[in-house]
């Protein structure tokens, strides 16, 4: 990273969710001493409240859908019934003369100029439908309610066509064609990926395990639908959308609308989760923003719950077969995958094989993977995309092999884990998944664990089954009884499981911050970022008054306007914390620096005789401090202003996060209810840059993933096409009830490779072994196989039977 | 007809459908109560209909008239957070914040109703509100920390 003063820009390299992109950046005027573990910070690493938690708890953080400017309209998208056919006719007379209607939309009456506005993987009010709940046509009224009750009254005609709605169907041979145009796969389908001779890697095995895996389609479900509300003014539009890229909705609706990006301003200031839904302009826009210029009114469309769950993108559903070889010492020897994947209508190609790649040393690997299109909603990243489906099956497989083996599941991932990032050659910025598993089985207590667990069930949970709400119990005992009649098997059966977890999260460039010092001393931070709810408004907070010795309470950070941010990228892959904070903490030592030279100036003292700390320039020949606001007061209208971006990363080292969760869980036998009594959680993710946001993102994640594992399905009818269970009421998620006694922890190792901040990404990380380690644990239980998730009750007794 | 919210008077002719989720937000400005679902399934909407949580988009305005409503604009007086807010910051009960009025209002029921609520009573009392970030154990905990289950030092 030595900068050569006469080469500003350079290519480099950058990973994105496992994808790599290269791209050219500046590089930075300034070079930052990382944060190593023996610099004094006072406010980075401590456990600070959320800056904008009071905003929350009171009702006062305004939301997409709290917008409500004057003489707002309300959109309602009227959504396909049909999976695949033709719209015939749509009659929008009855909707027209409704009480409140002003406008409506279909496709005829978008701007013919220029190519067709695209969103969700399909063209915008298209009748040519390829999902049911595909957007058809739109209902602008003066309230939302007479824009619903306008929607309801439009007249649909379809021709409707052959369909396929999932994965095996769509790549059968004479499937009907999802769309009207290319084949059922993806055009990267199958794609095959080798390192060595897996054929050589079976014959040299020892022991080999078989087994297909497969993973249901599991559907975001923010608590905030996505929205838009969009207004004119002249030539200018102003988009206030919950995303999680406020720049890449701004490119896209300028090019959709063939206006200059310079006329869109894109602003999120809070918004309810996105998970990887959020990172587009979608229909919802598009209305918002259209509408709005045909009635030259501030347009609202925020999705119904139904509208989020069936149009809003899912994780694909996934069928893996996986076969490995290995030595009888536990060494593996072959890593074989046949994957394929459900995308729905459309997609990227999602990686669930990669990490066969990533995780265990094995010098034979070759995983061939296809991606399906069917007549379902697109796939859209979600939490942790490829990795999270790929562990299930590989963990899953990992125990099987273990069992095989006669081998603790501990010892065979201990026996085999990479040190090193074998596809590349190159070693990992904090290769600590050895730690992880270590630690975390001393903190579970995975040795000890049959012998702490014996016909006690569930009594080292903090959080006993509450017996009123445990349902299981009325399946025919009025009491919650461990142990069956004399005689009988244990109608509950205990159980424990490991799963590990690797996940690229360095982040990387390009990412900008501006720091100001205002008279009074108070501090804003401009960056482009979103705060989904991760923290990523608070820990950049802390990065900033750590750097420019501010006090935390002065400081406040101003995130996601790309009219008055500069630019960094979406929220995703994990990269905000590794991509913005090197940003924002270069921004803000640009600050402290120029400050320090003006208060040299006024207090006569020789600059690199200053520090700033606590809010105070202090002078170090013991003078006394003088408070930074007494500087910025004399100085006035002279602004302190500081800029920053995000140098480029080190070649030749892989920047990932490991981790490694160990769940204990009840079965019943009687009913297949699976319950998580306890998980422990441990993952290295740099350093932790505050550990009670850091805990909360873990046990987010875990939560999720119970869902995933035990919960969480998008059903859809394959004979009508129709998605059933498109709400929160039969698409369940964890609620406060199911939630185990969770151990969730960071090593706090800080990585200097990765950035000078020491911090690596943590969002994604804590979902991706959570399943398949309650998937082992119910195994353990029951001794028998279960390979398909969410573990229903049904699923499980099916495999109890069998 | 006449709404009383947050100790305010209202007068108000909402439609005869209209749901107390949508007067507030929509006629009051009261944006703090969300509606993620409107269907009775999330609990983000939960307001106290005389002291008690409901869920503001199942009930019709209407049957409300003369009632006492408290939204989570209600709850802090002027200087000083309600104890149950202060604890959801202290917790760190709060992730994107969406759900947070709606869980806030049933922690703020259960409490009043049940002042030192066991393990299974908080799980009983929150488990009608959904949260997607997983705030659910620190939710938990501030729900102890309120009835005095926690040493002050615990719970970071």
């Amino acid at each position: 990273m030595a900068a050569d003063p006469t080469r500003r820009f350079i290519s480099t390299t950058v990973e994105v969710e496992g994808r790599e992109e290269t791209k050219i950046v500046e590089l930075p005027a300034r070079t930052l001493t990382p944060w190593d573990a023996d610099a004094r910070l006072e406010i980075v690493g401590t456990a600070q409240p959320r800056v904008d938690a009071r905003d929350k708890v009171t009702g006062a953080a305004i939301y997409t859908t709290d917008r409500l400017p004057p003489g707002l309209l309300h959109v309602v998208l009227v959504r396909s019934r049909v999976p695949r056919g033709r719209v015939k006719s749509i009659d929008l007379e009855a909707a027209r003369r409704m009480r409140g209607v002003v406008d409506t939309l279909v496709f005829d009456d978008l701007p013919k100029d220029g190519k067709p506005i695209r969103a969700g993987g399909v063209r915008f009010l298209d009748p040519d439908v390829t999902y049911a709940g595909q957007p058809i046509a739109c209902v602008c009224a003066e309230s939302a309610a007479q824009a619903r009750a306008a929607a309801a009254a439009v007249r649909v005609e379809y021709e409707s066509l052959p369909f396929a709605t999932t994965a095996e169907w769509a790549v059968m041979e004479g499937a009907p064609p999802v769309r009207a145009k290319g084949g059922n796969v993806s055009r990267s389908s199958p794609c095959t990926c080798k390192r060595g001779d897996a054929d050589r890697g079976l014959a040299e095995a020892e022991v080999i395990v078989r087994g297909r895996y497969t993973v249901s389609s599991a559907l975001h479900t923010a608590m905030e639908p996505h929205g838009a509300v969009a207004e004119w003014t002249g030539d200018q539009l102003t988009i206030h959308e919950g995303t999680q890229g406020v720049f890449a909705v701004r490119d896209e609706v300028a090019t959709a609308l063939g206006i200059p990006k310079s006329h869109v301003r894109v602003v999120m200031d809070h918004m309810g989760g996105g998970f990887g839904a959020k990172n587009h302009a979608a229909s919802h826009t598009y209305a918002a923003a259209l509408l709005a210029r045909r009635t030259g009114r501030p347009v609202r469309c925020v999705l119904d719950r139904a509208g989020e769950q069936m149009d809003t993108g899912h994780r694909p559903g996934a069928r893996l077969d996986v076969t490995l070889g290995a030595r009888r010492d536990g060494q593996l020897t072959a890593i074989v995958v046949e994957a394929l994947s459900d995308q729905g209508v459309s997609g990227w190609d999602s990686a669930t094989c990669k990490i066969f790649h990533e995780l265990y040393a094995c010098p034979n690997v070759r995983t061939v993977e296809r991606w399906a299109y069917t007549n379902t909603q697109a796939m859209a990243a979600f939490r942790g995309p490829g990795h999270t489906e790929g562990a299930f099956a590989l963990e899953r497989a990992m125990d099987d092999l273990a069992r095989e083996l006669g081998m603790d599941p501990l010892a065979l991932r201990l026996r085999n884990y990479a040190e090193t990032d074998q596809e590349k050659s190159r070693p990992y910025s904090g290769g600590n998944l050895q730690r992880c598993l270590e630690e975390g089985a001393k903190r579970f207590g995975w040795e000890e664990r049959h012998a702490r667990s014996s016909g006690k069930l569930g009594s080292e949970s903090n959080y006993r089954i509450a017996p009123e709400l445990d349902q299981t119990q009325h399946a025919g005992n009025s009491t919650l009884t461990p142990i069956s009649p004399a005689g009988g098997p244990p109608r509950w059966r205990k159980g424990f499981g490991l799963a590990a977890q690797i996940w690229p999260s360095g982040g990387g460039p390009p990412a900008y911050a501006t720091v100001r010092i205002h008279p009074d001393g108070s501090v804003d931070v401009l960056t482009g970022t979103q705060d989904l709810g991760t923290g990523a408004r608070t820990i950049l907070a802390q990065v900033a008054a750590e750097a420019l010795g501010a006090r935390l309470q002065d400081v406040r950070v101003i995130l996601g306007d790309t009219e008055r941010t500069p630019y960094t990228p979406n929220s995703w892959g994990s990269l905000t914390t590794p991509s913005v904070a090197p940003a924002v903490r270069m921004a803000a030592e640009d600050a402290r620096d120029d400050l320090l030279e003006a208060a040299s100036e006024i207090l006569g003292v020789p600059v690199e005789h200053l520090s700033t700390r606590n809010g105070m320039i202090v002078p170090c020949t013991g003078a006394e401090a003088v408070p930074i606001s007494q500087i910025t007061a004399q100085l006035g209208d002279v602004t302190i202003m500081g800029n920053g971006s995000r140098g480029p990363n080190q070649r030749g080292v892989g920047l990932m996060t490991f981790g490694a969760q160990f769940a204990e869980v009840d079965v019943d036998t009687w009913t297949g209810a699976v319950r998580v009594v306890r998980l422990t959680a441990v993952h290295d993710v740099g350093r932790v840059l505050n550990p009670l946001l850091a805990r909360s993102q873990l046990e987010g994640g875990i939560l999720q993933g119970i869902g995933y594992a035990l919960y969480e399905e998008r059903v859809v009818d394959e004979r009508l096409g129709l998605p059933l269970n498109a709400n929160l009421h039969d698409y369940k998620i964890p609620t406060m009830s199911d939630v185990p006694a969770i151990d969730a922890s960071c090593l706090d190792v800080v990585d200097t490779v990765a950035n000078p901040v020491g911090a690596r990404g943590l969002a994604e990380a804590p979902i991706i072994p959570t399943a398949p380690a309650i998937a082992n644990a119910v195994v353990d239980a029951l001794g028998t196989t279960l390979n398909d998730l969410p573990l229903t009750p049904w699923r499980v007794l099916a495999a109890i039977e069998k | 007809m006449r709404l009383l919210v947050n100790e305010k008077e209202h007068e108000l002719s909402p439609d005869p459908v209209e749901s107390l989720a949508e007067t507030l937000r929509m006629r009051l400005h009261l944006t703090g109560t969300k509606v993620a679902c409107a269907r009775g399934e999330c609990g983000s909407c939960t307001v106290l209909l005389n002291g008690r949580a409901v869920y503001s988009c199942l009930t019709i305005t209407n049957a409300c008239e003369g009632a006492s409503i408290t939204t989570i604009e209600g709850l802090a007086t002027p200087g000083a957070l309600h104890p149950v807010q202060r604890a959801f910051i202290d917790h760190d009960a709060v992730q994107c914040g969406f759900c947070t009025p709606g869980q806030v209002m049933a922690a703020v029921a259960l409490l009043a109703a049940t002042p030192v609520p066991d393990e299974s009573q908080i799980r009983r009392g929150l488990s009608g509100n959904l949260c997607r970030c997983g705030t659910y154990p620190r939710i938990a905990q501030a729900i102890r920390a309120v009835s005095g289950q926690l040493e002050a030092t615990d719970g970071r």
